[in-house]
């Protein structure tokens, strides 16, 4: 049996690596959450920018939200796991290399080329611009992707193999020893369990991304070379949705780790823990076709499978981590500071925010749903309230001078206003998509502006919150190169 | 490193004439004519089958002498740099076009599919740890999904020794390759013991095959 007395883990200082990661992502968090306050407020009809400005903005929003939130993730995990296994700091500074040369080239072909064909580059849209772009701008930013891709995958090549080279392959690193047999307590943690799942799902989603993106860049200049265009789709929403995916299962590592020190009690990866990670490495993979429920023309089989798997796997890791860490805080004495109230939110954000996707995934709720707002309802619930808040938290975490440094009442108003204005800014969403508003339209009719004006008003506050955020990292930097404890000993528990 | 792994790459003196018959078999002109009429037997049967001749050829040398050619090619990137490019060259429609027409284009593809290919990839193998083999692997994976596509999907023959359906043919079994090499190279990450000992390295520094 495990072993579940508390025993403190040793503080690590953080690495200038994963500083460069957290100041990336910073800085393109802080420019994505602005380029969607001015998308919102453009819909609200507060200012105008004009439509092919939107959609530029709109597809820079996208993708960037994606490759952060990548960026994100990695730094959390790569922070934590390297207390496990021994990890690559040059490939780490590789991919952070080739994610910059990446964003390069998208902000390239969409300021300078024009492009506008959003995140999703849905074929055969980038090679049928209608004159609005060229074809060497849909080209630059399908590169992008390329390279950006070919980063994350070096990344997720060196976490497996330090995995390998620790616990000798990826099923014991998930546990599978412990899963299938006599549960001895040595079951691998759960930061290494998490990580083994995300390299297991992302290196297929890489892959499969690689050889849609290299068929599209053929096709742009010989369009002779058809792409089947639901095969594109497929592969597209594959690739993208397990991508996306897995940001949130590499930051809730920082959960994982946190909140233990801060309850004095441990988080052990028991036999449902392992099942639950194990059974989702699965379902991600298959659950993406709950995308494309609309498109009839998908044989029936992926549609019933995207609505069954769309189902199941919104539960399995949620609950058993949302209880996991309820019972973590339940009565522990817990002492709140930034850090554990944002990752304690996160849970929240991201039970919250999967209830929408998960309402969604039905098909006749999808049929009338899907193309509405209801669907940035859900991903920016899971995203702001969810995945950021876990990135945030463990960036007041990381930086925290003392254990028993108190916040300022500037970020205790802060993390308020995050939280009002985030699930503001997500319920106006969800309502306007109740409402029938199109997704994806610059121009909004004089019935939809309401709702537009009340999201913009919360996206005002979240961004507000974001830049104290930001600014108290930024601030705090040099605290975080020291190795002393960070997090307060529950009440009532000796320090 | 396992003591199961060095029981695998243990030097096979005997390994050489069985090669040498292998390759004399593929050569023989009623198997050669047979493997060549078709685009996918060609290309997903006779070709691999070179090329993995030479990748034995490499379990067939010594400990020492597999070191000495890393080093001399100047390591393992080297080794793998050369490989890429021979095998580009005999992934190019017309090659395989050449290679059907002409006897001496043959006899290169002959040698150089197992001398310049097979045997430099597998001397590279072992030094370039599990990154450089996964990024080989995925690279090798997502390329022959693209090429089985462009292949599919050619509204022209691309070789003239091959007709239309043939190269779709060959195209498909690309695809199918890609998948079974994927579940093969991904299932095999799952499986394994926690290192026990300690891998020796040659001595330029570069662990042997």
């Amino acid at each position: 049996m495990a072993d579940y007395n508390y025993v403190a883990p040793q503080e690590h200082a953080t690495k200038g690596g994963v500083l460069a990661y957290l100041l990336t992502t910073a800085a393109v968090l802080l420019l994505m959450m602005l380029f969607g306050l001015v998308m919102r407020a453009e819909q609200a009809q507060l200012i105008s920018i004009g439509a092919n400005a939107f959609y530029q903005l709109m597809t820079l929003h996208g993708a960037g939200m994606v490759g952060i939130a990548g960026i994100a993730g990695a730094a959390i995990m790569w922070h934590f796991l390297g207390q496990y296994v021994r990890l690559s700091t040059t490939v780490l500074y590789a991919n952070l290399a080739l994610f910059l040369v990446g964003v390069a080239m998208a902000i390239g072909a969409v300021f300078i080329g024009n492009f506008h064909g959003a995140w999703t580059f849905l074929f055969p849209l980038p090679g049928n611009s209608m004159g609005l772009w060229s074809n060497e701008a849909a080209a630059t930013f399908l590169a992008g992707m390329l390279v950006l891709g070919t980063g994350f995958l070096l990344f997720q090549l060196d976490i497996a193999r330090a995995l390998i080279a620790t616990y000798g392959g990826l099923g014991r690193a998930l546990g599978w020893p412990q899963l299938f047999g006599h549960d001895d307590g040595k079951a691998p943690p759960p930061t290494v369990v998490a990580s083994a799942m995300v390299t297991v799902v992302n290196i297929v989603a890489l892959v499969v991304g690689a050889s849609i993106l290299a068929m599209m860049l053929v096709n742009l200049y010989y369009p002779e070379f058809a792409i089947d265009p639901l095969l594109a789709k497929g592969m597209i929403y594959f690739f993208g949705h397990v991508f996306i995916n897995a940001t949130i299962y590499m930051a809730v590592i920082a959960v994982y780790e946190i909140l233990p020190r801060y309850t004095h009690r441990p988080w052990k990866a028991n036999k449902i823990f392992l099942l639950s990670w194990n059974c989702s490495t699965l379902m991600v993979m298959f659950i993406f076709p709950h995308h494309l429920l609309m498109d009839f023309a998908f044989p029936k089989w992926m549609l019933v499978m995207g609505h069954v798997i769309g189902y199941l796997n919104t539960f399995p890791i949620l609950i058993v981590t949302g209880y996991g860490a309820l019972i973590l805080v339940y009565r522990s004495g817990i002492v709140w500071d930034m850090a554990s109230r944002l990752l304690a939110v996160s849970m929240l954000g991201w039970a919250a925010g999967a209830m929408p996707a998960f309402i969604d995934g039905t098909i006749r709720v999808n049929y009338i749903m899907h193309n509405t707002l209801w669907v940035p309802g859900h991903f920016h619930t899971y995203l702001l309230l969810g995945m950021v808040a876990m990135v945030f938290g463990f960036m007041y975490y990381v930086t925290k001078p003392a254990a028993q440094h108190k916040d300022a009442l500037i970020d205790r108003l802060a993390y308020w206003a995050y939280v009002v204005g985030s699930f503001g800014f997500a319920l106006a969403f969800l309502y306007a998509g109740k409402e029938s508003v199109a997704r994806r339209y610059a121009e909004h009719l004089p019935a939809w502006v309401p709702y537009d004006r009340i999201g913009t008003a919360f996206a005002t506050l979240v961004v507000g919150a974001a830049l104290v955020f930001v600014g108290r990292f930024i601030a705090r930097l040099a605290h975080a190169r020291s190795a002393h404890l960070r997090a307060p000993a529950p009440l009532g528990v000796a320090a | 490193m396992n003591a199961r792994y060095w029981l695998a790459l243990r030097r096979k003196p005997g390994m050489f004439p069985a090669l040498l018959a292998l390759w004399g078999l593929l050569a023989l002109p009623p198997v050669r004519y047979w493997l060549e009429a078709s685009m996918t037997r060609h290309m997903i049967v006779q070709m691999p089958l070179l090329v993995a001749i030479g990748s034995a050829l490499a379990h067939s040398l010594s400990r020492q002498q597999r070191c000495r050619i890393v080093a001399a090619a100047g390591g393992p990137l080297a080794l793998l740099t050369l490989a890429s490019f021979a095998s580009t060259y005999w992934m190019m429609p017309r090659a395989l076009d050449l290679a059907v027409a002409s006897g001496a284009a043959d006899a290169v593809k002959f040698v150089t599919l197992p001398l310049l290919v097979g045997l430099p990839l597998a001397l590279a193998w072992r030094p370039l740890g599990v990154l450089g083999r996964g990024f080989v692997w995925t690279n090798l994976i997502s390329m022959l999904v693209f090429i089985g596509w462009l292949y599919i999907a050619a509204p022209l023959r691309v070789c003239n020794s091959y007709l239309v359906d043939d190269q779709a043919r060959a195209g498909w079994w690309m695809v199918y390759a890609a998948a079974g090499i994927f579940a093969t190279w991904l299932g095999a990450l799952f499986v394994g013991k926690p290192p026990a000992t300690v891998d020796t390295p040659c001595a330029a520094g570069y662990p042997a095959i």
